[in-house]
């Protein structure tokens, strides 16, 4: 029974299905069911274990042995990162702490149980470069951590460094601009503060607005930011969000208003007050507790192979006639 | 249209490598059976030369690209072709000093270089853009060892084109010289499995990049699933060869198959897919 499984025709059909599997995943299609790669990847372990067992070409050859073993721990571990993974994304806005709450979009496997709870960081300022034509360079993106005795520790993360807390890993993405802080005052009950995040900049530069409606009206109040940052195409440009300017666009019940910093309106349930102009960074969130384990694994995986090849390599000549004549097939 | 400064070192390299095929073609033909220079085998140092020459002329000109825009030949396809016709030429010339008996199919691997060689003379040098995840240092491992994969496949798609070539009168009079098939075929299937070796360890340093650049290991986007094809197209060619007796010409066609799919890979998906590496810039 084992050595059936152990068959290598066997092992061409779960390729063959492998192969199918990745070619209908190809772009990660919604409508594509994952089972097109579990089935062929269950399949294919299932035939590696037996032949690992009962296969003396391979469990008599300690580099073939080495190389098949760590191809099965990958297919397992990967199973394992899926069950225990989490993706996510999320805006933070200069000076905001923070917190799981502000998770959006959050996929995670049935098995995760991270210490989110944990993490603890506040968001500072950013820089952006772009190169003439608007093509985004390094992002400089300054978080605050919690260091000895009370103090704040500044590390500077972006692109490829991402910032890493409780083995979550947080990376800078294009997803980041501008958003006016404010406050409102109605005329009944106690004044609110927040802010309104625009869209991402300067990806939506011709259209930075959006809208609110006051608690406990109707009123929609809609928002149109009028932004001073700099920006040229022809040349370098940093986007920095501690140069930028800007007026807001307030529209409300037929009235229109321009307000700067600290201006504020009167509307038909209360007042709105433009405080300031901040910041918001949109960082993508994973969790995987075994990437470090799947690399150690496919790098000892590949020795394994290269150690087999080299033993090969040293005991039959790469141009011998002789050899092929006595029937050897290395 | 303006010269820019590469143009000149990479005109002089691919005319390096054109008179290396003329000269390992005309080292094949039966007319030139008896000359001196292919009875001493001086044409095979010849050969070797100009490849050597070839690769010396597209290093100035990948140089003096890298000094006129300021970052290495990683991001447009005028720069992939450029580079890879530098690393096939020098993988190969090193094959060709080592391995003896594969010196004949030089006639099929440097046809087949001119297919890039060809491309990135149609194509504008223009300037390109190095987005930030480029920076990583894990670019130069999985553009490294990927270049030594594709080398190795190409260096099987020449034994593997010579076997095919042997089921007929003319491929059996141009490839006298080389070993029986069946040495032939022992030896593409050891630079298969080195290929498989060095596939492997492109997809890993390319996975390690992927998720410091963009903050996942795999997302199946179609750059990777048509690397992943490669791998196993690769992995289902070597069970092919241990599981049944294949005639050498059927396993000259699954090694040519193979390269076609790391080819398209390489130079097709990249640069056809809107959505390759989504998040590279």
């Amino acid at each position: 029974m084992l050595r059936h499984l152990a068959s290598l025709k066997f092992t061409l059909v779960g390729m063959v299905l492998l192969a199918g599997g990745a070619t209908l995943s190809y772009g990660n299609p919604a409508d594509v069911s994952v089972w097109v790669l579990i089935v062929p990847l269950a399949l294919l372990a299932l035939n590696l274990a037996a032949a690992i067992i009962t296969n003396p070409r391979i469990n008599r050859q300690p580099g073939l042995l080495v190389f098949h073993v760590c191809l099965l721990a990958t297919v397992l571990l990967a199973g394992l990162g899926r069950l225990t993974h989490l993706d996510a994304h999320l805006e933070i806005a200069q000076n905001e702490a923070f917190s799981k709450d502000i998770l959006q979009e959050v996929r995670k496997g049935p098995w995760h149980s991270g210490n989110l709870d944990k993490v603890q960081f506040v968001q500072g300022a950013y820089t952006v470069d772009y190169a003439p034509g608007l093509k985004r360079g390094l992002t400089h993106s300054q978080v605050f951590l919690p260091g000895v005795g009370g103090a704040t520790v500044m590390q500077d993360v972006g692109d490829d460094r991402p910032l890493i807390l409780e083995r979550y890993r947080f990376y800078t993405t294009h997803n980041k601009g501008f958003a006016p802080i404010l406050t409102w005052l109605p005329d009944q009950g106690e004044p609110i503060t927040g802010r309104i995040n625009m869209p991402a900049y300067p990806l939506y530069d011709y259209k930075q607005d959006n809208s609110w409606i006051p608690p406990g009206t109707k009123e929609e109040i809609k928002f149109w930011l009028q932004l001073q940052t700099g920006m040229t195409l022809d040349k370098p440009w940093v986007l920095d969000g501690r140069n930028a300017s800007g007026t807001l666009v307030v529209t409300s019940g037929g009235k229109r208003v321009e307000l700067k910093p600290g201006d504020e309106v009167s509307l038909a349930h209360g007042r709105l007050r433009f405080e300031n102009l901040t910041t918001w960074m949109g960082y993508r969130v994973f969790y995987d507790p075994t990437i470090q384990w799947l690399f150690w694994v496919t790098v000892v995986g590949v020795f394994g192979l290269t150690h087999f090849f080299w033993v090969k390599l040293n005991l039959v000549p790469w141009l011998d006639e002789g050899n092929e004549r006595r029937g050897g097939k290395a | 249209m303006n010269m820019v400064a590469e143009q000149p070192w990479l005109w002089a390299g691919l005319g390096a490598y054109l008179v290396a095929t003329l000269v390992a073609m005309w080292g094949v033909s039966p007319r030139s059976e008896n000359s001196l220079l292919v009875v001493n085998k001086t044409h095979e140092k010849l050969v070797l030369g100009f490849i050597v020459l070839g690769v010396l002329l597209l290093t100035a000109a990948i140089a003096a690209r890298w000094v006129r825009i300021g970052h290495g030949p990683w991001i447009s396809l005028f720069e992939l072709l450029m580079s890879q016709m530098w690393s096939l030429g020098l993988i190969f010339a090193v094959l060709y000093w080592k391995l003896p008996g594969l010196r004949p199919s030089t006639v099929i691997v440097l046809p087949v270089m001119w297919i890039l060689g060809s491309w990135v003379l149609l194509l504008e040098p223009d300037i390109s853009h190095f987005p930030a995840t480029y920076y990583n240092v894990w670019k130069w491992s999985h553009v490294g060892v990927g270049k030594v994969f594709l080398a190795l496949l190409l260096a099987g798609v020449g034994l593997g084109g010579v076997m095919i070539l042997r089921t007929t009168e003319r491929g059996k009079v141009w490839f006298r010289a080389m070993p029986s098939d069946a040495v032939i075929d022992k030896l593409a299937w050891r630079l298969m499995m080195l290929a498989l070796v060095f596939d492997s360890l492109m997809l890993i340093a390319g996975a390690v990049w992927a998720q410091d650049a963009w903050g996942r290991y795999w997302a199946w986007d179609s750059l990777e699933t048509s690397a992943f094809l490669t791998w196993i197209f690769l992995a289902i060619g070597l069970h092919v060869r241990l599981t049944y007796k294949i005639k050498p010409w059927v396993s000259g066609a699954i090694i040519i198959g193979i390269f076609i799919m790391a080819f398209s890979t390489y130079f097709g998906v990249p640069y056809l897919s809107p959505s390759a590496h989504k998040g590279m810039v």
